[in-house]
């Protein structure tokens, strides 16, 4: 602290129960199990799926289980690829295209309403942002049975499109990103009038470059939310070759679940692997963004 | 774009009456079309099923005939239903344990995280407690139901090798629910460490400092310093656990699939095989109705009580 050092140089004697006493001691001792007992908790589950998914199918169900790898029977991952009744693969490029298309919608439109909420003046605008404020409030579960409803009527069942129109944007979205845009100086955007920059160069040039932690932060947890849906999918969607990973997985458990575990973990190493390798390069980013937001996938 | 009329009418503030309003105009305009395409979306997915909902409440509609009247029979129908009194039963409980053993945790992690401590380490701990909240719900669901089985669980393999006798998890009506409850904590908990440690972070160094001269011990500071500055957090926290909590639909879905019997349907559920098993769109939105009311209510109960334990700085 800057301020406590200019004063720091006489020495404070310290009062007796600042010295460690046995309480503090005990305390940090208790903290530090919990903190590593539920370490190896929340990460043993994923470390049994990862040993489980790589033994011999025949072994499957052994006990002990492993929590480290024994075998390396990648033959699970290749039998699940390479599966004749349903195409793996196909599932993985569902699910990617699905939340890459909501994703760049989402930050599009949530960005765009955020700018003309926070920064432009025009009649009804309060109202208008009320409205999106108001509909933070809506559980998803209440809107679920008329969704349907819309997405029957308008023929999408069965579709893609029924999973990406209602996502294409979001209150919380528009919120966020409002509050960011209006929290940036005034005078950056005067400056840029001046120098002849009309509304669309403004947002795009301007605003859209100084708010990219906000911007990350939501196009992440956009993705993971649509990556992991699952009652979008079970609601919608119909056959197979339409499926995303979540529904896929869930379905496949119920007819081969009991037959052959390996190959279902090995399944969802695969669909979680993606996560894996994201969440390892951009952890520092993932975690702020979860506390900015106050959101999860 | 007229750039050159727009900078002119910047820099000369004094711009006559009629080049502000084109101005005004121009802005308005602007606004309007930047905001469409979201409030298109919040009009078609959000405002239009509200009302829609709000209709259906009075019609029977299966969906394969037209609607037909129904007046207030849906709404007379919920005080009889007893099976939904069962399930909100559930509901509540599980929001209850979920919403406790994840805030409490998560504080006292984040607490834990946020002391000194190698970087190494601290990476290795958040990463471990937070990669499952990455994680799709419902496939480590399935995950979890494999690991909870009774008979070559993992879990019941552990606990016997410490002499207990083996659980039946899914399987019996005591324990469904306590599963369920167990899975969520497993996989949220990271979740509220991180927002408790953003928190955490941002109570300022001296009060600490200021605690310790003063002879504060580890708890009297936790007690003193942390917990009425880490309030604010809380209430966001508690707030977002509790509604969460109350929709929880996915896990259950896949773990126990509500059973055995109702043991632990919850009520987003309800709603679901209301409407699209039994094809009782008109009840299934009352319900629906039911639960919104109570999510409403929740949260100003909340921001009500919270003016006696929120702690603004």
């Amino acid at each position: 602290m800057a301020t406590t050092t200019g004063t720091a140089s006489k020495p404070v004697s310290l009062p007796k129960s600042y010295r460690k006493s046995v309480w503090l001691l005990l305390g940090e001792a208790l903290l530090w199990i919990l903190l590593i007992g539920i370490a190896i908790i929340e990460i043993a589950p994923i470390s049994w799926m990862v040993s489980t998914s790589l033994r011999d199918p025949k072994n499957s169900f052994d006990l002990p289980p492993d929590f480290w790898p024994t075998a390396l029977h990648w033959q699970n991952y290749v039998a699940v690829i390479n599966s004749p009744d349903i195409e793996f693969m196909l599932f993985f490029w569902n699910s990617l295209k699905i939340a890459l298309i909501v994703t760049g919608a989402q930050l599009l439109t949530c960005s765009m309403a955020g700018y003309a909420f926070g920064r432009l003046r025009f009649f009804g605008r309060d109202i208008l942002f009320g409205l999106f404020l108001a509909s933070l409030m809506v559980p998803a579960t209440v809107t679920l049975i008329p969704s349907f409803i819309i997405i029957r009527s308008l023929d999408l069942m069965n579709t893609h499109w029924a999973l990406i129109l209602p996502s294409v944007t979001s209150a919380f979205g528009v919120f966020l990103l409002r509050q960011h845009f209006k929290s940036l100086p005034e005078e950056l955007l005067d400056a840029a009038k001046i120098d002849g920059a009309g509304y669309f160069r403004i947002y795009w040039q301007i605003l859209l470059p100084l708010t990219g932690p906000a911007l990350s932060a939501l196009g992440i947890f956009t993705f993971l939310a649509s990556w992991n849906n699952f009652v979008g999918p079970l609601l919608f969607l119909r056959d197979w070759d339409k499926f995303t990973f979540p529904i896929a997985i869930a379905t496949i458990r119920g007819y081969m679940g009991s037959g052959n575990q390996s190959e279902v973990l090995a399944g969802i190493m695969i669909s979680i692997f993606p996560l894996l390798v994201f969440f390892l390069l951009a952890q520092r980013w993932i975690v702020q963004g979860a506390a900015i937001t106050g959101m999860k996938g | 774009m007229t750039s050159t009329a727009l900078s002119e009418d910047r820099v000369d503030r004094q711009a006559t009456p009629q080049r502000s309003k084109a101005l005004a105009r121009r802005e308005a305009l602007a606004g309007y079309l930047f905001a469409t395409p979201a409030l298109l979306g919040l009009l078609v997915f959000t405002a239009l099923p509200i009302v829609a909902s709000l209709i259906l409440i009075f019609l029977h509609y299966d969906l394969l005939t037209p609607p037909k009247w129904a007046g207030a029979e849906n709404v007379t129908r919920l005080a009889t239903d007893s099976r939904m009194f069962k399930i909100y039963w559930n509901t509540l409980r599980l929001t209850v344990g979920v919403t406790l053993f994840n805030n409490v945790l998560g504080l006292l992690l984040a607490v834990g995280l946020n002391r000194a401590m190698p970087w190494g380490l601290r990476y290795v701990l958040r990463t471990s407690i937070f990669f499952p909240v990455m994680t799709t719900t419902a496939s480590l669901a399935v995950v979890w139901r494999f690991l909870l089985t009774q008979d070559r669980g993992v879990v019941n393999f552990l606990i016997g090798q410490i002499g207990l006798d083996p659980v039946p998890w899914l399987s019996s009506s005591a324990w469904a629910l306590v599963s369920a409850m167990i899975y969520d904590v497993w996989k949220s908990c990271g979740y509220l460490m991180v927002i408790y440690l953003a928190g955490l972070q941002g109570i300022p160094a001296v009060y600490y400092e200021a605690a310790r001269i003063d002879g504060a011990g580890f708890w009297q500071q936790f007690r003193n310093v942390t917990l009425p500055l880490i309030s604010p957090t809380a209430f966001f926290a508690i707030v977002i656990s509790l509604i969460g909590a109350f929709q929880i639909f996915d896990n259950v879905w896949v773990l126990t699939e509500g059973g055995p019997g109702d043991a632990s349907r919850v009520i987003a559920m309800y709603i679901y095989e209301k409407a699209f098993r039994g094809f009782e769109m008109g009840y299934a939105s009352a319900v629906s109705f039911t639960l919104f009311i109570i999510l409403i209510a929740l949260t100003l109960l909340q921001f009500l009580g919270a003016r006696r334990w929120v702690h603004y700085e």
